[in-house]
């Protein structure tokens, strides 16, 4: 299954919310997990996400170890990147509505 | 918010991509290394887990990439990779890259330079306040046709004209100035220069704010109020060594023109910025005046807010009608008064204009020249990377791409021309103000040989202009090559071996693209070259006009005296004594005063009568008069045709004579012996004799045709009722030497002669001649510079052409030869080639020119814009070029050792 353009996102920001600050390991982990299907995910397709949501300021992102002492790139949240959150994600909703209203129900 | 945030730091990744790029590495090494451990927990062993990451998290070059398009801009980093590349492609050809480099900077040159002067003088807004709405008041007077049929403009207003139009609803602000010349009497200096007569509120009128001190009040230059000045930057650099202290200063003033006041004490109050230049650039103070109501004054208005032009013209016109129909004066069916409104920057620039656009248009033709050789340039340079292209595009590269690095290359190319052709527009600007730098005098007329000149300058519009005119000739220049290469045809390049891309005997094709290039070079320089060859005649059938008299090695000079405020006599004894001490400075060999020089914009004139009570001819024109010292007409070198000129014999108490120009025998002794004969000058009973006949005088100009005129001995004049010094002496002296040497020699004489008199307006005759014919000078050097790069180019590109030509078809020329072809056989192919392009191309640049000449009508002097000979020789020279150009690549191709030829494939 192919990611729908633009969702990566918001998929991002929402699991680091529920999750609080991810490496970009632990989030592709994480999207494979959550997935109903399974669908493996190159797990380098994320940083474009990664960086494009940094430079908006919505993540940020900072050099911590892991359990395994181990160094990786933990992002977090932003304040900036939460209010954006909602605003996407009510967007998101508008348009799963409008598209669900177009499309025939199986029935 | 976030969209600046993310632009900026995409910016700043691009300019500074080390850290981004170290710390996405690192991200991406810890990203594998926390897979690689994950899959070990679960047993792999150590180098499978390894793999296994790599598989899981795909292509890791891919998603660096990825990364790094998203967090700086693509195309800015597609950019300057194309940058890179074309930087290192050139600089493997630097030869190439040097003629292409300086081609365009030949013509981006031209064109900056022109534009800085364009833009300075007829574009940018004049500096005053919402200059757009000021205008000058011109009077069409009707009945009364000029030679050209236009009706007679009348540009000058009388007081009461003035004081009427104040009542204008569609004029905010009228006001009148009229010219004047001051002398600045100083403790130990005279200065005289170029003032203006103002009314109070022309200051208000233009919108201008004075550097220090104050402008005129409505009160300023009423009658028994304080005489104020208001004076010039330059003025006050010069002379108050910009002291701020000057405001409230008094100094001595005295007008030489118009009307004089004994009084000479005036307050300066107010200092000018330096920009100010009105009414033009040679004025150095300005001072009040209330017009009356019958002086005369020029009148400028500003347009009332929401006022059109046409709704001002026929306010003012009525207006003037009913002011005027109130002067019982004149007869009840005076005609209504037409005033037309004319912007004041329109006013001010249109002598140059013609001849700007004409400059602009020939520099134009310069780039085009240059574009079109480099263009072909370009076209053979990429034909032989043909295979480099080939490979590029068979390994995956698109042909956007290959365009845009081609484009990349020629943009480069012509950005390095337009840095090196600013550095020549600024060395041309420089050639402008030393070519317009004319001799600039009241007395001369005219006005300077360029409006606005000190505000020209290669300034941040032309440098703007210059980079935007490098990168649009640079897109230009490369489209066909880039477009032309990267045809993906052009991809059987690859199937072919090096020896078969070669010339091949049967694939040489006729130099389609390439040769119509050269040929709209020659149609371009060929225009041009008839353009100059125009102008550059016309000057020289200007400069070659007999003037009548020998101005080289003469000395002219003014000597102002307290003075101005002698009595005539006085002055006229004081220029005798002068001259008898000039003719003993050795190196002297005549010298001699005149109430006028030639060219000095100074005439009187009355009514010659063959008897005491006969009218004059009404149709005839009344004689020129002039005032001269006995030696003046020998100094300046007027050659008697017949009977004799002035001499000691002739004087006060002696049979009245005078002298009359060729002109005047013509004309009013046609078939009779003037000499001898009496005559009568206007309202004086006694006659005159005619003593002799003297060479005709180009006093008005080298391109007015001689006036009918008269000489008279001012020891003799004092009858006629003629001011005999309405502008001063004129002193004329011929040296042996050079005139400049003598400069100091007349200063000190002037002021051993009376301590307080001054010499000035100190000019040889001949610069005199020469600023009265600076502008077609100017015209004639810089188009004739433009047609001589534009036929220098057009010569590389025909050359260039031949010689790549010649290279192509080395083994064709050598099979010939082979097979016992002459070598003439082989000079005449090449350069039918030629011929054929240069004869289609100074054909049609010939046709071109009848058309783009006739907007040279209004430069020429004594020719046609259709001038038959100018034409002609056009075309030979043109022809001469070509050959030559022509002849070297011709002489190549006959050396040509077919052996050698045949040998290298």
């Amino acid at each position: 299954m192919a990611l729908l353009q633009g969702t990566l996102d918001l998929i991002v920001l929402r699991a680091l919310t529920a999750m609080g600050p991810q490496h970009a390991y632990g989030l592709a982990a994480r999207l494979e997990q959550v997935a109903d299907q399974p669908f493996t995910l190159n797990q380098g397709t994320l940083y474009p996400a990664l960086v494009r949501l940094e430079q908006k300021g919505w993540i940020k992102g900072t050099w911590r170890t892991t359990e395994s002492h181990r160094e990786a790139k933990y992002y977090a949240i932003s304040r900036a990147g939460e209010r954006a959150l909602g605003r996407e994600t009510e967007r998101w909703r508008r348009l799963v509505g409008l598209i669900d209203k177009l499309l025939p129900r199986e029935s | 918010m976030w969209r600046w945030r993310r632009f900026w730091l995409r910016l700043d990744r691009f300019l500074r991509p080390g850290r981004a790029e170290r710390e996405l590495a690192r991200e991406v090494e810890a990203h594998l290394s926390l897979i690689e451990e994950d899959f070990r927990r679960r047993g792999l062993p150590a180098d499978e887990a390894r793999a296994a990451a790599r598989r899981a998290f795909g292509g890791v070059e891919q998603a660096k990439e990825c990364q790094r398009d998203e967090r700086s801009f693509v195309w800015l980093e597609a950019l300057r990779q194309d940058v890179r590349h074309a930087a290192r492609s050139l600089a493997r050809s630097p030869g190439f890259a040097l003629v292409v480099v300086l081609t365009l900077a030949l013509g981006i040159g031209a064109d900056t330079a022109i534009f800085s002067v364009v833009n300075a003088v007829l574009l940018r807004p004049l500096p005053y306040a919402d200059a757009d709405r000021l205008v000058r008041l011109v009077e069409q007077v009707p009945g009364s046709e000029t030679r050209d049929g236009q009706p007679q403009r009348r540009v000058v207003f009388t007081g009461a004209d003035l004081d009427a139009l104040q009542d204008s609803r569609t004029l905010s602000q009228t006001a009148g100035y009229g010219l004047s010349v001051l002398i600045m009497r100083a403790p130990d200096e005279a200065v005289r220069f170029m003032a203006a007569a103002v009314s109070p509120a022309v200051f208000g009128t233009l919108g201008v704010r004075p550097l220090a001190g104050r402008l005129f009040e409505p009160q300023d230059g009423a009658p028994g109020a304080d005489q104020v000045v208001v004076i010039g930057y330059d003025l006050w650099q010069a002379h108050f060594g910009g002291d701020p202290r000057v405001i409230g200063q008094p100094v001595s003033l005295q007008p030489l023109l118009g009307a004089s006041r004994p009084n000479q004490a005036y307050t300066i109050v107010g200092v000018m910025p330096p920009a100010f230049h009105f009414p033009d650039g040679r004025t150095r103070a300005w001072i009040p005046s209330r017009f009356g109501a019958a002086q005369r004054a020029f009148a400028i208005a500003r347009l009332a807010k929401g006022a059109s032009i046409d709704a001002a013209e026929a306010e003012a016109g009525s207006i003037l009608s009913r002011a005027r129909g109130r002067d019982p004066q004149k007869s009840d069916a005076a005609p209504p008064v037409r005033v037309t409104l004319v912007r004041l920057q329109d006013d001010l620039v249109a002598p140059v204009r013609p001849a700007l656009i004409v400059l602009a248009v020939a520099a134009a033709c310069v780039l085009l020249i240059a574009c079109a050789n480099v263009a072909s340039l370009l076209l053979a340079r990429t034909a032989g990377r043909q295979r480099e292209i080939a490979v590029r595009l068979a390994l995956g590269a698109g042909r956007g791409r290959v365009i845009r690095h081609l484009l990349a290359e020629s943009v480069m190319l012509s950005l390095a021309g337009g840095l090196a052709g600013t550095v020549l527009a600024i060395g041309g600007v420089e050639l402008l103000r030393t070519l317009a730098a004319a001799l600039s005098r009241i007395d001369l007329g005219g006005g300077v040989s360029l409006p606005r000149l000190d505000e020209v300058g290669v300034d941040g519009a032309a440098l703007l202009f210059a980079v935007a005119t490098s990168i649009v000739a640079g897109l230009l220049v490369g489209v066909g090559s880039a477009l032309r290469a990267s045809r993906p045809a052009r991809m059987n390049a690859l199937r072919e071996s090096r020896a078969a891309t070669g010339p091949g005997l049967l694939r040489v094709r006729p130099r389609g693209a390439r040769g119509s290039l050269v040929a709209a070079q020659i149609v371009l320089a060929t225009t041009l070259l008839v353009d100059a060859g125009l102008l550059v005649h016309s000057f020289v059938a200007l400069a070659a006009v007999d003037l009548g008299y020998d101005p080289s090695n003469v000395l002219t000079f003014q000597v102002a005296t307290p003075g101005d405020l002698y009595p005539d006599a006085r002055v006229q004894a004081f220029a005798e004594r002068l001259v008898a001490r000039l003719r003993g400075i050795p190196g002297v060999a005549a010298a001699g005063f005149a109430r006028q020089l030639p060219l000095v914009q100074l005439v009187d004139s009355l009514p010659l009568r063959t008897a005491p009570a006969a009218p004059a001819a009404p149709s005839a024109s009344p004689p020129d008069i002039r005032l001269v010292s006995r030696d003046y007409l020998k100094t300046m070198g007027v050659r008697v045709i017949d009977g004799r000129g002035f001499g000691d014999g002739d004087g006060p108490g002696r049979p009245r004579v005078l002298l009359v120009n060729e002109t005047l025998a013509h004309r009013d002794f046609a078939g009779e012996e003037p000499v001898g004969q009496s005559v009568y000058l206007g309202s004086d009973a006694e006659p005159w004799q005619i003593a002799g006949i003297v060479d005709d005088v180009r006093e008005f100009g080298l391109d007015r045709p001689p006036e009918p005129q008269i000489f008279i001995d001012f020891r003799q004049a004092s009858a006629l009722g003629l001011p005999p010094f309405p502008l001063g002496p004129y002193f004329v002296v011929r040296t042996s030497g050079h005139p400049a040497t003598l400069v100091a020699d007349v200063r000190r004489l002037v002021r051993d002669l009376d301590a307080q008199a001054r010499a000035l307006n100190v000019a040889p005759m001949d610069r005199i001649v020469a600023a009265t014919i600076a502008r077609p000078h100017m015209y004639a050097v810089l188009v004739a510079i433009f047609a001589a790069v534009a036929v220098t180019l057009a010569a590389i590109g025909i050359f260039a052409l031949l010689a790549y030509a010649v290279a192509q078809r080395t083994r064709e020329i050598g099979i010939r030869l082979a097979l016992g072809a002459r070598r003439g056989r082989v000079v005449a192919l090449v350069l039918s080639q030629s011929l054929i392009m240069t004869a289609i191309g100074v054909g049609a640049g010939l046709a071109a020119a009848t058309v783009g000449a006739r907007s040279l009508a209004s430069l020429l002097y004594g020719l046609t814009p259709l001038d038959p000979a100018t034409y002609f020789l056009a075309a030979v020279l043109f022809a001469v070029v070509a050959a030559v150009a022509s002849w070297v690549p011709a002489r190549r191709a006959a050396k040509i050792d077919p052996v050698v030829a045949l040998r290298c494939e």
